[in-house]
Formats: structure tokens, C-alpha cells, sequence
């Protein structure tokens, strides 16, 4: 999947704004990525940096009001989805892109069982027939390794586990074979010989099909283990963008720096574990310089002052901090991080 | 972390059972169960932090939900500082809930939508009667301060926060009313690693303060390797593994067990490892093997696993483990 | 849940026998001898005690009140002042005609009031909602006398095209059942409405438009079916105001029913048939809550497990 194929999604300056009685929080401001056929792109960032609203403004569900696309686009094979008409984009969700929400307790209706629930995109979708769209969904129960699938099929949420609502969920957004699949934190609720078993089964989908992911997720294993590229997030904007190799061996930005940092160490015993100081600012309230200056142990005179854009450092590395660039008049290297 | 034998058992839980019935194929049938929790026993001793860990649909949900009474258990006891609470009736559950609390992995569920975050830490404190009125919204201020969300978030509902932010409050809420036991049910699986190593920090300085004990149950084995004192292992609605920490990362006994600790995936792309992969499908819980539950899917299964139910037995000190042959296996 | 709906039954028990004991204390509550009253006036003294003998009114109180049960139990609800006709037959020529409003009128309450909560809910703040809502506000505030004579006004002596009163054909139900059923539209309406928002912005909502569903089919496969469960115990409460309100209305277009069959008694002193009128508007109140409960909890029912 290294080889770079057609772009298939195209996310361009995309602004997500939420219009409140306290002002306007810029969730999302101004993200750029590109994912492949095939391939997976890693968003990884602090809590509330607005990735899970990025992904839900490329199928345009932002809650509106008071959410708003405030401006940019994204291009699904060559179209607009933010202009598209909304009875066009309901073609592509749930068919040619497919999204796996973060919540898998919330995001199930309580009152209809989990089978229909996964059979009704069937069924508008591949226009299956009834008894076909059920037992696909059997199917795809047990596929994601759910037992007795028959008879879960016919439960509802509150009977299942909180593993097995969110490998419904999953169910039910691969029923489809999307092309772009969104995984919002897909793994969260699950112990890790599942969770290896349902990455395994997007990488199937991966080579067979060719399904471009999103993969959202704080596990920086699963980071690790699934994606070919990372964007990682921060107050809205993408901080850093670079292969995922290349974020493990050499981060660029602080924040990276810092949160690969904090990862708790498995084969090693810690009193406790390094955060990164500070908070992060109020969305409703950015500052004017780097977002991240506040909590930055490098931040010069010029990081409070103006907002450091994105711009490439290597071939495939992308990195939005002055201290790449040749305005930099402080230290160059990464000695002092916190 | 030191030997078990000098500390206070703060609850336990005897012979605990869950069962929830199954819609019938047929009235024929007999009335089917999903055994969710089946004879499990195990204590917490005060302080501590006890973790369990297992496959998706083992039933640690619903054993903390059963210590918390969310459900009626089938049968067992939980034993809560000596006093049986099963029995207890609602005027004295009331008073315990303050002393137990529970965060969920998705604390929107249980956020009432209608509440901004002020109401909802003042109602927790207004219900157990912690907090002077007066000194409430310095409280609740210090509580945003301890999870890491602005001053300006108590005006906010919840469906205006992010899925981490929104599990912070949950968090929030829990620790308003000063509570001794916390059942954390993926408490912190939302959130990522920077604010996770805050949260785990701060639940560790809070439990050295107040002599807090916590009940942990995650997925994210190094979570639970940093915050445990103690790991439980659960397979298919029984205990199958209980030791200390360290010695349940470094010797593994139950093969299921080891087969979940090959699998953590390891923050570093360069890294390939040998797993084991389990195979066979997960069995159900509605009609879960006989003997060994893990029979099916175990790679040293004799005989005698299929006829014969491994009672949990003490093997080296303090870690007791339910296999036959735990001895002869491989390290 | 069969044994939730024999435990209800069995519930309702005490309360019928409640009833019955509040019913029959109405008639000792009543000013004046009950003999004298049933005597006429001017009968002589020897009357008076034949009547009071005849109906045991000589006994102590309990014991009439035993008697009164087993008669009732017996479907002897005495006879009326009036016509000396027994009033079971008289109630049971009149019930159907006021069960009959009520059913017309409480399809009203719920077509009515759920689809306007619905249409307003689907675009909220939008010029449609303001003004259901806004005609629902009227709905509640308007007193119903007022409203069932306007529309009599307009339709029946200006329009012409529906009659005034009376109850022969379904033509004449159409205007009472509209003003009783009104009141009870609109506030469903507020329900339905306010309900419909707080679903439409749950997480599982999203997830249905996610699979690219029509708007349609999550209204009302994935909305409604969770926004209904608050909405039905209004309409369950609704049902009971709707009783007391056919009184005024069978008044209002002269529609022969119980309601005005209790009021012509109560003008006329005819205290066995307000008794019998009375026992069997608070039944069907009470068979109606019981029907009420079980559909609730049937709907309720995973959602309190939740
Ligand atoms: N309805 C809303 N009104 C106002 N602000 C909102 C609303 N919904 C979300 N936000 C804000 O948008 C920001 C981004 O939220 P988002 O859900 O994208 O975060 P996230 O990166 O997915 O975080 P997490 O990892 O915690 O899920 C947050 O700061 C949140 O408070
Ligand atoms: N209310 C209920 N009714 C019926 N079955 C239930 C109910 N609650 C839980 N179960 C079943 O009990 C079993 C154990 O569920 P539990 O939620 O305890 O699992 P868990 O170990 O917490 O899993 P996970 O890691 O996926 O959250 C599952 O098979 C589940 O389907
Ligand atoms: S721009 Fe300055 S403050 Fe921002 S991350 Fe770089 S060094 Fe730190
Ligand atoms: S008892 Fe047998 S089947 Fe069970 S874990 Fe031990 S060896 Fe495996
Ligand atoms: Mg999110
Ligand atoms: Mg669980």
C-alpha cells in the first residue's frame, strides 16, 4: 500500500465552526490531508482538538445549529461533498463512506434490535431483500467475533456488552464495503485479542477492496500497528503530518514530542507517568500565535505573536512550528522536553 | 503494595451470580440464559487498586454493576465493610451510594442532556450532602481544575463537549461526593494518552490522600499495568487468574492469560512480535462449554478440561489461577 | 409482563371498590331525607316510611353500603326517579353514544396532536412550527364551550355544512368530537414536539442519518418510536380530562350521552341514576389507566433497563 495510488479523499482547509450564546468555538480550523485508495491515515491529538467534528463535517452530520462547515472542501473521487445536494450525499454515507462512531452506547437506537439495525442499510443500499439483509447481518456479527450471532442479531443494545455494541457498530458501518471507511476510537471498548482480530478484518477489507481509513484512536499502539501516515492534531488545526514511522523514531512538533512522552511504559514500572503542563485554550478564545505556545517548553517571542503555518520540512514530513523555519532564532534541538 | 495480610478487606464479593434470560426460539425450549457473571468470588482490600481485565462480553461490567446493585444479581453476596448490601433496603443503599461510586466508559448515558455541568456536580453534592453550599462552586471549580477542563465548561451541557471531555466530567462527578470505592469501567479509555496520564496520576495522588480503593476495569493493559495493585483475569463469566500486578505481567499462569498479554500492540511501528493468536470462536455465554470453559480454544487442552471444571487454586504466593495443569505449561 | 398486567388487575380491584363506596356516599351527602326526595313532594308520612323501608334506609349505614355492592355487583343499579326505568338500561342505551365521542376524540387528540408535534418538530423554529405552535397554545388556552360554539357558529349556521347537533349519523360527530378533542391535541402537540427534539439530537439519530436513511424513515422507524414513550402517558392523562369534558359537550350539541345523562339527573334530583352514571364514568376512567399503564410499560420496558 506504499505506493501512492489515486487520492480519494481530499480534505482542504476545512473549517468547523459552533455558533454559541458564549461566541463562536472554531472546532475545527482549517485542516488539510489527503487519503489513498488503500491506505490509512492516522488522526491522533489532544481530547476536544476536533477530530471526532472533522470526521463527522466530511459526511456533513455536525449538529446544526449550531454547528456550521465554515468554509474549505472535501473531495470524494473528484466531488465536492460539502456543496453536494443532500439527497446525493445520502447515497454516499453508510455506502460509499461509512463511519464508526466514537460512542458505541449512545450511538445505537435502544429500541430496535442490533440485526435490523445493521440490515437496513442493506437493504436500501445493495437492495437486498429482507431474509438476504438479515443474514448478511448475522454474517457480519460474526465476523467481527460476536458468538451466538442468531440469537445477538435479535437482542437489543442494552443486552449486549459494551465490547459487542461497539462491534455492532463496526458491523454495521462495514456491512457496506465502503471505499472510505471513518473509524472514530473504533477499539476503545475492546481487550486486545479482539481488537486484533477486528483490525485484522479492516486490513482484509483493506487489500481486497481497496478502502481507504481514517483511523481516529488515542492508542498509539493501534497507531502504530494500522496506519501508514499520521495527522496529529491540536486546537483544531493539524500540527504535524508525517509517515508513521517517522513519527515514532523522530517527532517533530512539542506536542508530539510531548505526548509520545506520556505513553505509559509497558515493560516498565513508573510512579508516575509525564504529562504535558498546562491546558489547552479555550476554543471560543484562540490566541492570535502558536495554540500551543502556552504550554510549549521552546516557545519564543514570536510563537505568542503569529500563528506558525503548516509547511513541509522534508519530502514527507509537515510541521506547523516556527522552530523549523528560518524566522527560528532559538536553540535547534530537541534537548529540554518536559 | 505491601503484603496483603496486614490490610482491611474493604468488600467482597462471595459467590456472585448473573444471570439474564434469553428471548426462546420456541416455547418448547427451555428458558435460556446468558450466565453473564457465574460463581465468581474474589475481595478488595482498602486502598488498593484491583483490575479486571478479560475478552469482550466476560462479564466485568456487569460484576460492577452488580456490586452497585444496577442490576439485582442472581445469588452471591457483596459483602461491603462486613455488611451484605444485596440485602439492604433503599433507604440505606442511598446512604452507601455516596461511599460508591462508578464511572462509565460513556458517561453521556447517565449525563442528564437537560443539565449544564454546574447542576449536574451540584446535584452529586446536594444528594449526599458533602459540600457546605456556600463552598459548592469553589468545589466544582477545583473539580474542573483535577480533570483538566476550563472554569468556563460548568455553563456548558454535555452534548456540547468532546467524548473525552465529556468522560472527564463523568469523572468529575464521581469524585464530588468524596467517595471510598470507585468502580472505574473504562474510565479513561476516551481519552488521549497526554490527559490519561493526568487522570491516572491524579487517581493515584487522590488514592495515597483519602485511603481511595478502585475497582479497574480496562482493556488497555498498560493502563492497567501502571495504575493495579492487584489483576483479576475473567474468562467467560469466571475468575480464571488473580495476582499481584507484577507478578501477573512477568509469569503469566492461565494460557488465556498469556494469550491476551502477547497481544498488546506495542507503540512502535518498527516492532513485529510473535502473538498468539487464540483460535476458534469465541464461545457464548448463553451456552458456554462444559468443564474448562476455555477448553475450546486452549493449545494445551487435555482430557480432563473438557470433563472437569478447574477449581481456582493458590499456585505460588498470593496468585491462584484455575487450570489443571498450570504447572507443566511452558513460561 | 403477564404477570405485571394480572398484578394491575388485581390493582384495580381496590380502587372499583373505592369507587363504589365514594358513589354511594354521595347519596347520603346529599341534603334531605333521600325518602322524602324519592317520595315526591306532598306524600304522606306513610309513603315516606314504605319508601324508606322498601330501600333499607333504616338500616345502619354499612349495611346499606354492603347492599348497595351486592346490587351493583348484581348489575341492580336501582331505578330511575324520572321513569321508574332501571338504570342499567338507560346507561347502557347512553354509554355507547359517549364511547363513541370519546373514541372519535381521542383519535383526534393523538392524529392531530402528533402529527403537528411532528411537523413541528422536523424544522424547528422554522414558520410552520411557530405557527403550530402557535395555534396550540390557542388550543390549550381556549375554553372548550367557547370553541365548540364557534364552531358551530360557523360550520352549522353559517357554512351549513354540518348539522348543529344531535347524534344521527357520522356527519354530527365530526364538530363535538373536533372541540373535545382539541384541548387534548394540542397539548400532545407540545408534547410530541418537544420530545421529537431531544430524540432527534441523540447520538443514535446520527448514526441512522450516517447510513444514509431517508428523512423519513428516521423520523419515524428511529425518532418516533423513542420520542413516544413521554408522549403516551400525556395522551393516557389526556384521556381522563377528555371524560370529564363529553359532559360539557354532549351538553353543548345535544348529544344524548352519559355526560348529559348525569347532568339531566343532577337538575332533576334523580339520585339513582346520578349514582349509576357517575360508577360508570369512573370504570371506564379506571379500565382505561389500566390499558394506559400496561401499553407504557410495554414500550418503557427496555429503556428503563437501559
Ligand atoms: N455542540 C457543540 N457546541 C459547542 N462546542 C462543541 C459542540 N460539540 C463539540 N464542541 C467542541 O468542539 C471541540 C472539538 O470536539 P471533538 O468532538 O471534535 O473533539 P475530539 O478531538 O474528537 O476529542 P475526543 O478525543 O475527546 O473525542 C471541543 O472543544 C468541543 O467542546
Ligand atoms: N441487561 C442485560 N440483559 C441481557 N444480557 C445482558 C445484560 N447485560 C449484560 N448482558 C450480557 O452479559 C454478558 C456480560 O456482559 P458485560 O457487559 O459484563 O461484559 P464486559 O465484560 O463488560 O464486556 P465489555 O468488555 O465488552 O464491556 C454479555 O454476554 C452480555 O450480552
Ligand atoms: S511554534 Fe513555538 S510555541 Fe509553537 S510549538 Fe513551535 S516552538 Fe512551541
Ligand atoms: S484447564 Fe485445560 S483447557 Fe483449561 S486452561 Fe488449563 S489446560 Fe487449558
Ligand atoms: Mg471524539
Ligand atoms: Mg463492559
Amino acid at each position: 500500500m506504499k505506493e501512492r495510488n489515486k487520492p480519494i479523499l481530499e480534505v482542504k482547509g476545512l473549517k468547523t465552526h459552533f455558533t454559541t450564546k458564549r461566541g463562536v468555538s472554531k472546532a475545527v480550523d482549517g485542516i488539510d490531508f489527503t487519503l489513498h485508495k488503500g491506505e490509512t491515515l492516522g488522526i491522533v491529538g489532544e481530547s476536544g482538538c476536533g477530530k471526532s467534528m472533522t470526521s463527522l463535517s466530511i459526511l456533513r452530520l455536525i449538529p446544526s445549529p449550531p454547528g456550521k462547515i465554515a468554509g474549505g472542501s472535501v473531495l470524494f473521487k473528484g466531488r465536492d461533498l460539502v456543496t453536494m445536494p443532500e439527497d446525493e450525499m445520502r447515497k454516499i454515507r453508510g455506502n460509499e463512506i461509512s463511519m464508526i462512531f466514537q460512542e458505541p452506547m449512545t450511538s445505537l437506537n435502544p429500541v430496535i434490535p442490533v440485526g435490523e439495525q445493521i440490515a437496513e442499510a442493506l437493504r436500501l443500499h445493495q437492495k437486498m431483500g429482507k431474509k438476504a439483509a438479515w443474514d448478511k447481518s448475522v454474517e457480519m456479527l460474526k465476523m467481527v467475533g460476536i458468538p451466538s450471532p442468531e440469537k445477538r442479531a435479535k437482542q437489543e443494545p442494552f443486552q449486549l456488552s459494551g465490547g459487542m455494541r461497539q462491534r455492532v457498530m463496526i458491523a454495521m458501518a462495514l456491512a457496506c464495503t465502503p471505499e472510505v471507511l471513518i473509524a472514530d476510537e473504533p477499539t476503545t471498548a475492546l481487550d486486545v485479542t479482539i481488537q486484533a482480530q477486528i483490525l485484522e478484518l479492516i486490513k482484509e477489507l483493506q487489500t481486497k477492496i481497496g478502502m481507504g481509513v481514517i483511523m481516529i484512536t488515542h492508542d498509539l499502539g493501534v497507531v502504530a500497528e494500522t496506519c501508514d501516515k499520521v495527522a496529529v492534531m491540536y486546537a483544531g488545526n493539524i500540527v504535524e503530518h508525517a509517515s508513521t514511522e517517522q513519527i515514532f523514531a523522530d517527532p517533530k512538533h512539542p506536542y508530539t514530542q510531548g505526548l509520545l512522552n506520556s505513553l505509559p511504559k509497558i515493560h516498565e514500572d513508573q510512579e508516575e507517568l509525564i504529562t504535558i503542563d498546562g491546558s489547552v485554550p479555550s476554543p471560543y478564545n484562540m490566541p492570535a500565535g502558536c495554540r500551543f505556545a502556552s504550554r510549549c517548553p521552546y516557545a519564543e517571542d514570536i510563537c505568542a505573536a503569529h500563528q506558525p503555518d503548516l509547511v513541509s520540512y522534508s519530502e514527507d514530513i509537515k510541521v506547523r512550528c516556527w522552530k523549523y523555519t528560518d524566522k527560528w532564532t532559538g536553540k535547534r534541538d530537541k534537548e529540554g522536553v518536559v | 503494595m505491601n503484603t496483603t495480610a496486614e490490610k482491611n478487606i474493604i468488600l467482597q464479593v462471595d459467590r456472585l451470580k448473573q444471570y439474564f434470560p434469553v428471548k426462546k426460539d420456541s416455547i418448547f425450549k427451555p428458558k435460556a440464559y446468558v450466565k453473564a457473571v457465574d460463581d465468581i468470588s474474589f475481595e478488595l482490600f482498602e486502598g488498593e487498586t484491583l483490575s479486571i481485565v478479560g475478552e469482550s462480553g466476560c462479564g466485568k461490567s456487569t460484576t460492577g454493576r452488580a456490586i452497585l446493585r444496577l442490576d439485582e444479581p442472581t445469588d452471591g453476596k457483596v459483602l461491603y465493610m462486613g455488611k451484605n448490601i444485596l440485602t439492604l433496603n433503599k433507604k440505606d443503599m442511598r446512604k452507601l451510594r455516596g461511599d460508591l461510586q462508578v464511572i462509565f466508559q460513556d458517561p453521556f448515558a447517565s449525563l442528564n442532556p437537560r443539565q449544564m455541568v454546574k447542576q449536574i456536580l451540584n446535584e452529586a453534592m446536594a444528594i449526599q450532602n458533602v459540600v457546605e453550599k456556600s463552598k459548592r462552586k469553589e468545589r466544582m471549580l477545583e473539580l474542573l481544575g483535577y480533570v483538566g477542563l476550563p472554569p468556563e465548561s460548568l455553563d456548558r451541557y454535555p452534548h456540547e463537549f468532546s467524548g473525552g471531555q465529556r468522560q472527564r466530567i463523568g469523572i468529575a462527578r464521581a469524585l464530588a461526593v468524596n467517595p471510598k470505592l470507585i468502580i472505574c469501567d473504562e474510565a479513561v479509555s476516551a481519552l488521549d494518552v497526554s490527559i490519561q496520564a493526568q487522570i491516572l496520576n491524579l487517581l493515584k495522588k487522590l488514592q495515597k490522600q483519602f485511603k481511595l480503593t478502585f475497582l479497574f476495569i480496562s482493556h488497555d493493559l498498560s493502563v492497567v499495568r501502571h495504575i493495579s495493585d492487584r489483576v483479576m483475569v475473567m474468562y467467560l463469566g469466571k475468575v480464571v487468574e488473580i495476582a499481584e500486578k507484577k507478578e501477573m505481567f512477568d509469569s503469566p499462569l492461565h494460557p488465556y492469560t498469556k494469550a491476551l498479554l502477547s497481544s498488546i500492540p506495542v507503540p512502535d511501528p518498527t516492532l513485529k512480535r510473535d502473538r498468539v493468536i487464540l483460535k476458534g470462536d469465541v464461545p457464548s455465554p448463553i451456552d458456554p462449554p462444559g468443564g474448562c470453559r476455555f477448553h475450546t480454544r486452549c493449545p494445551f487442552a487435555i482430557e480432563k478440561c473438557k470433563q472437569e471444571e478447574p477449581p481456582l487454586r493458590e499456585l505460588v504466593n498470593n496468585h491462584f489461577v484455575s487450570c489443571h495443569i498450570a504447572e507443566t505449561l511452558p513460561v | 409482563m403477564l404477570m405485571f398486567i394480572l398484578r394491575r388487575i388485581l390493582q384495580t380491584i381496590p380502587v372499583i371498590i373505592g369507587v363504589t363506596f365514594v358513589v354511594f356516599f354521595i347519596m347520603q351527602l346529599v341534603p334531605g331525607d333521600p325518602a322524602v326526595l324519592l317520595a315526591g313532594e306532598g306524600a304522606s308520612k306513610e309513603t315516606i316510611e314504605a319508601i324508606r323501608e322498601q330501600l333499607g334506609l333504616n338500616q345502619p349505614l354499612y349495611i346499606q353500603y354492603f347492599e348497595y355492592l351486592t346490587n351493583v355487583f348484581k348489575g341492580d343499579l336501582g331505578v330511575s326517579l324520572k321513569n321508574s326505568q332501571p338504570v342499567l338500561d338507560e346507561i347502557l342505551v347512553r354509554l355507547p353514544i359517549t364511547i363513541e365521542l370519546a373514541f372519535f376524540s381521542i383519535i383526534i387528540t393523538i392524529v392531530l396532536g402528533m402529527a403537528a408535534g411532528i411537523i413541528s418538530a422536523v424544522k424547528p423554529y422554522s414558520l410552520t412550527d411557530v405557527s403550530v405552535m402557535l395555534v396550540a397554545l390557542l388550543g390549550i388556552s381556549l375554553p372548550s364551550f367557547w370553541f365548540g360554539l364557534m364552531l358551530m357558529y360557523f360550520f352549522s349556521v353559517k357554512l351549513q355544512i354540518l348539522p348543529v347537533a344531535g347524534w344521527d349519523s357520522l356527519l354530527h360527530v365530526i364538530l363535538p368530537a373536533i372541540t373535545l378533542g382539541a384541548g387534548g391535541a394540542a397539548i400532545v402537540a407540545r408534547m410530541t414536539r418537544s420530545s421529537m427534539l431531544e430524540v432527534i439530537r441523540q447520538d443514535y439519530i446520527r448514526t441512522a442519518r450516517a447510513k444514509g436513511l431517508r428523512e423519513r424513515i428516521i423520523i419515524y422507524k428511529h425518532a418516533l418510536r423513542n420520542a413516544l414513550i413521554p408522549v403516551i402517558t400525556v395522551v393516557g392523562l389526556q384521556f381522563g380530562a377528555l371524560l370529564g369534558g363529553t359532559v360539557l359537550v354532549e351538553s353543548i350539541f345535544a348529544i344524548n350521552g352519559l355526560g348529559r345523562m348525569i347532568v339531566d339527573a343532577i337538575r332533576m334530583r334523580d339520585l339513582p341514576m346520578v349514582q349509576g352514571g357517575v360508577l360508570f364514568a369512573s370504570l371506564i376512567f379506571v379500565v382505561v389507566n389500566l390499558f394506559v399503564d400496561v401499553f407504557y410499560r410495554f414500550f418503557n420496558k427496555r429503556i428503563e433497563l437501559n
